[in-house]
């Protein structure tokens, strides 16, 4: 519940903020703000996830191509004795 | 990128199958199923994301704001009938968004859609310097008993070159790739669970009780795992070494244990 005096006071702030040029705080602008943050960063989290899924795929396809293999040698009898 | 331009050259690939010091995320994947608990845990991630900078944002901007300054009159707002149904219909589609591919992974755990080709029982035990006999009941010897033999931790101070600390053990459960296999988890004393990261599988061993879980190891290579329910002094001094083969060298190997354990 607001008061007159509160009111009054209120619309003063606004006219000064008008004449200055600042906006005065807005909590619908500060959700959108967030959100729009908030997406982006979750944004770039799914690319790390796609990539990750690219570089798997990649893995894989290599490995039964067999242009890669992930069987060590084994080395030639008698080293490091 | 790295693997394409490199493809033209015979490249060996070493994976994480094995905890590292300071690790923060998953080992690789070995498994469908762990590719599947992988891609989920993004998925949540995403969310988790998204609400931390939300949240962190609204607490900073809100504290910036309180400024006798620049804001000498605070908004005298009590309730809000518009955003109080917004938030409190946002935050309960998330669950929902999580939900979906939780149960479709959950569920695809537990079917089996194909039918194992080898059954392999692992019966944890204690205080046999750490033992968790291995019986593969699918083959048997001239004396038609199991293919069965001891798995021991190698003490600490007793490693080779290259071994890892407290995690080898001198047999290792040898399994083909790409191969189903059927796992039977029960323990001979108390409860004891047959864990290994990297192909997505933690099963109990709940006395008197057999468990069942399904793998498909999709590459071959060396995985390690540890008990993962206490079961007494060395429960922390119980590994698991599964080593995927291809099929050739595993038919190989199941014929010289058969030998070996009939001589």
């Amino acid at each position: 519940m607001s008061t007159t005096a509160h009111k009054v006071a209120t619309q003063a702030a606004a006219r000064t903020a008008k004449t200055t040029g600042k906006r005065p705080p807005s909590v619908l602008r500060e959700i959108v703000y967030g959100m729009s943050l908030g997406l982006f960063a979750g944004y770039l989290w799914k690319l790390h996830h796609w990539n990750n899924q690219r570089r798997t795929r990649e893995f894989y396809s290599l490995l039964d191509q067999g242009k890669i293999t992930v069987v060590a040698d084994e080395p030639p009898s008698g080293a490091g004795d | 990128m790295i693997l394409r331009s490199l493809e033209c050259r015979f490249l060996t690939i070493a994976l994480c199958d094995a905890a590292e010091p300071w690790q923060l995320g998953s080992q690789d994947a070995a498994t469908p199923m762990m590719q599947g608990i992988i891609d989920l845990h993004h998925d949540i991630f995403f969310f988790l994301i998204l609400i931390l900078v939300f949240v962190s944002r609204m607490l900073v901007r809100a504290l910036w704001h309180f400024n006798e300054q620049t804001n000498p009159i605070p908004q005298r707002i009590v309730h809000g009938t518009t955003i109080e149904i917004i938030r409190t219909i946002f935050p309960s589609v998330i669950p929902l968004f999580i939900a979906i591919p939780s149960f479709a992974l959950l569920y695809s755990m537990d079917g089996v859609l194909v039918d194992p080709a080898i059954t392999i029982k692992a019966i944890g035990h204690q205080w046999r310097a750490s033992t968790q006999p291995y019986e593969y009941s699918d083959y048997n010897s001239s004396d038609e008993q199991s293919l069965t033999f001891d798995s021991y931790t190698i003490p600490e101070d007793d490693p080779e070159l290259g071994q890892s600390r407290l995690l080898e053990v001198d047999n290792r459960v040898v399994v083909p790739a790409k191969t189903h296999l059927r796992m039977i988890v029960t323990p001979a004393d108390v409860p004891h669970s047959w864990a290994v990261p990297s192909s997505g599988v933690k099963c109990d061993a709940v006395p008197g009780r057999s468990n069942l879980t399904s793998i498909s190891v999709q590459r071959e290579g060396v995985y390690y795992g540890q008990c993962s329910e206490i079961c007494g002094t060395n429960h922390a001094f119980t590994p698991i070494v599964v080593e995927a083969v291809t099929l050739k060298d595993y038919a190989d190997w199941v014929s010289n244990q058969l030998i070996l354990q009939t001589n």
